[in-house]
């Protein structure tokens, strides 16, 4: 455990002395809600916008958390740090736990601030307890999203071999998992399929809490998946880090 | 208790034979150098020996440990030094020394850390990032790191590769303060004017162990050779190394006036190592 903490501290530091990814994943979040909504903009106005404004912000901190996560974990191996730590006396579980709370911070400040500037910026009205709801599931899918990104990392060698990930496991999310099309309308193997993604689940609960009123029975259920990923994330990357060639 | 004891150490990729067979052991205090040219299975055998890939077959024990079973034991008492820097560029040559230090729990690691970053020249530039410093301070960084939780055995895969002769002086003379404080030192180099700084070799050809010797005795088993010189043309004789040996091989040549020069040549450690490495091939 103390271990987790001294990884997780370090990434802290790493972050916050690595001013081009700070900006890449404090601002990028930020710029692109609002490209959305100079988007949406241009619809004619019986565009349902608040069907969109709010998966599309957590559909962009899904990605970057996945992104920016995989790639400096990728970076520890191509670096050799990763076997450094290894040799130093640190366990697979406490290099993955500790990348966890240290990109916790991280994907909190992401989930609050895409968030807060969709509900702003697309003038969206919801009460305290809706908001605060829309937040758990953000934050609860930016969470997946680190541990997607620690996972996929364990199969990549270099940074390079991060990217075909992406077109293989963030670009089907969009069009399966509800976030552009009802999933009801794709046809039954498409919609089966969309449920393997946390976006299925995260935009599940979402579509529920901007529907017209909403209670735990009815997104208990995809709460809890959509934590159970982070969860069955961890097991796969703890069992697929390798500490020994 | 050798401070490194290896039998039989086998490690294969698919068909590919990375070591075959390795034998050695390593005692406490020693330098100890692996010498060998690239590709010859030096980091493969050091990975080995730190618990870094899991052998083929054959035993290792480090300390009395084995470095996949006793693996948390073990890692306290060793320190490695890999061939690239391994460092966090964006952090500061203290916290990656600290990192590292962390992680074994050191007692008193502020302290340790100001000692480490002394010994090794760099409180001038603790604070700085490492991205900033040259190549051979991060050497000295990484170094550092090897170093700040006291290892009883240090592992340095080719530490001076690329670093002017001044710093590698500067390195062998830590090795040595290492070493005289009991610390076993095993060293992977390619270069030869390093190796006959150690106190043993191995040398290493294809995966398998070729000689080990002391330097000095490595060099023994080269040749001497007589060169006498007439003019512009040159007689080359191979002789044996023994003083009474060259009296004999220089009697025919002693009252010829066309004899312009005279030299003995002995092989460096670099041509015997060498001759083995091709007796090896042909062989």
């Amino acid at each position: 455990m103390r271990r987790t903490f001294i990884v997780a501290g370090r990434v802290v530091r790493q972050l916050i002395r690595n001013p081009r990814l700070l900006v890449l994943s404090v601002a990028a979040p930020l710029v692109i809600v609002y490209f959305l909504k100079i988007f949406f903009d241009t619809l004619p106005p019986t565009f349902d916008v608040a069907r969109y404004a709010v998966p599309v912000a957590a559909f962009v901190v899904h990605f970057l958390a996945f992104l920016l996560c995989a790639i400096a974990l990728v970076q520890e191996r191509t670096m050799g740090t990763m076997e450094r730590m290894f040799i130093n006396g640190f366990r697979r579980t406490e290099i993955i736990a500790g990348y966890v709370l240290g990109f916790l911070g991280l994907a909190t400040f992401q989930a609050v601030a895409g968030l807060a500037e969709a509900i702003w910026l697309f003038e969206l009205d919801y009460d305290g307890e809706t908001l605060a709801m829309l937040f758990v599931v953000v934050w609860l899918l930016a969470i997946a999203s680190v541990m997607l990104g620690i996972f996929i990392s364990t199969f990549a060698r270099h940074e390079g071999q991060v990217f075909p990930f992406v077109p293989l496991i963030i670009l089907p999310s969009v069009f399966l998992s509800g976030l552009l099309v009802d999933v009801d309308e794709l046809p039954n193997w498409a919609d089966w399929l969309g449920h393997v993604f946390p976006l299925f689940w995260a935009n599940d609960v979402i579509q529920d809490l901007i529907g017209s009123g909403w209670n735990f029975d009815d997104i208990g259920s995809s709460l809890a998946v959509l934590a159970g990923y982070s969860v069955i994330l961890l097991l796969l990357a703890s069992r697929t880090l390798r500490e020994v060639e | 208790m050798d401070a490194i004891e290896v039998s039989g150490l086998i490690k294969r990729y698919g068909k590919f034979e990375a070591l075959r067979g390795v034998d050695l052991s390593v005692g406490r205090g020693e330098v100890f150098g692996l010498v060998g040219p690239n590709g010859a299975g030096k980091t493969t055998l050091i990975k080995g020996l730190v618990g870094a890939l899991r052998p083929s077959g054959g035993e290792v024990r480090v300390t009395g440990l084995n470095p996949l079973e006793d693996r948390a034991e073990l890692r306290r008492r060793i320190g490695y030094m890999p061939q690239g820097p391994a460092l966090y560029d964006d952090l500061s040559a203290r916290a990656n020394i600290a990192f590292f230090g962390a992680a074994h729990g050191t007692e008193g690691l502020r302290k340790r850390v100001d000692e480490v970053l002394s010994f090794t020249e760099l409180t001038g530039r603790a604070g700085d990032p490492v991205h900033t410093f040259s190549g051979g301070m991060k050497r000295r960084v990484s170094l550092a790191c090897a170093l700040v939780h006291r290892p009883e055995v240090i592992f340095l895969d080719e530490p001076t590769a690329a670093v002017d002769p001044q710093l590698r002086s500067r390195f062998w003379k830590t090795f040595r303060e290492l070493a005289k404080d009991g610390t076993t030192l095993f060293i992977s180099t390619h270069l030869m004017d390093e190796a006959v700084l150690c106190d043993r070799i191995a040398v290493l050809r294809k995966g398998g162990i070729i000689a080990t010797d002391t330097p000095a005795s490595i060099i023994e088993k080269g040749e001497t050779h007589l060169v006498v010189e007439r003019g512009e043309s040159q007689e080359k004789e191979t002789i044996g190394g023994h003083p009474e040996d060259l009296a004999a091989a220089l009697r025919p040549y002693g009252l010829q006036e066309d004899v312009t020069a005279v030299d003995v040549q002995t092989d460096t450690l670099e041509a015997v190592v060498l001759s083995l490495i091709e007796k090896e091939e042909v062989g």
